[in-house]
């Protein structure tokens, strides 16, 4: 009896993925372009955060400005660039979400958690290019502009490198 | 045909343990750092407030910040899910589509 049982489950199974057919692609395609960007952006993210890291005054402030526009420039550019890849919705996709559907579970949808950390990011650095051109930035507000970009970015770089299958 | 069956149960539950293994194993290492970096952040934004280095208008930034990164950490964690799944569906499909002879 258990025999049959499994030969059916099996066989019903193999119905379900043969008349799905083919591969499913649930995911964007990794990019290594925006693998690349994201390494050189962190990386002058990182050396600007070292040079600040004992605070800033407001006076030197225009110094600062374009490493700020620099960096909000380059992680908007990643952010579309990280948004321009759509997600097919295939048969499979369909097939699964209508599973997931019948079991009360919310269906798969084409998120982009790199696009919204790279947006948050550019806004990071735009709240502290604000607050550092109106009155400057003390050593504590910059290692919590920093812990929050290094959040968003580890989020984005593993998001990322993930989609290499 | 009892055979042939534990033979290909066999090998699709060696294809997922292959799969899920190396993925958890990156899942794991991810949810670690996040959860201390978003720890430390959250003691750091405490301590500033008290401080007073961190003022008002500065503290809701930050508060919203934690929000919207755990909420990203989730979508993260959901993100990295739905590839394994989706290597994990092309794996199995493709492994019975050569055991029934078909061309995928």
């Amino acid at each position: 009896m258990k025999t049959i049982k499994l030969h059916f489950s099996f066989l019903a199974l193999l119905s379900i993925l043969l008349l799905t057919s083919c591969e499913a692609t649930l995911a964007p395609a990794y990019d290594q372009a925006i693998v690349d960007k994201v390494t050189v952006s962190s990386d002058l993210a990182m050396r600007f955060f070292a040079e600040v890291d004992e605070g800033t005054d407001s006076i030197s402030f225009p110094v600062r400005e374009p490493v700020y526009n620099q960096l909000i420039g380059a992680f908007e550019s990643l952010k579309l660039h990280a948004k321009a890849r759509p997600v097919p919705s295939d048969g499979a996709t369909k097939k699964i979400n209508a599973l997931l559907k019948s079991k009360g579970s919310n269906p798969i949808a084409g998120d982009y958690p790199s696009a919204f950390a790279f947006e948050q990011i550019a806004e990071t650095f735009q709240r502290m290019k604000q607050t550092d051109r109106e009155k400057g930035l003390n050593p504590i507000v910059i290692e919590a502009f920093k812990g929050q970009i290094e959040i968003y970015l580890d989020q984005a770089m593993t998001y990322e490198s993930f989609l290499k299958r | 045909m009892g055979e042939n069956v534990t033979a290909i149960i066999t090998e699709m539950k060696n294809i997922s343990s292959g799969i899920l293994n190396k993925d958890l194993t990156t899942v794991r290492g991810f949810s670690e750092r996040q959860l201390e970096a978003i720890a430390k952040q959250t003691v750091l934004i405490q301590k500033g407030v008290k401080s007073g280095d961190i003022d008002e208008d500065l503290r809701e930034f930050f508060l919203d910040g934690l929000e919207a990164m755990t909420r990203n950490f989730i979508n993260t964690l959901k993100g990295i899910l739905l590839v394994t799944i989706e290597k994990l569906w092309n794996a199995l499909i493709s492994f019975l589509y050569k055991a029934v002879g078909a061309v995928v």
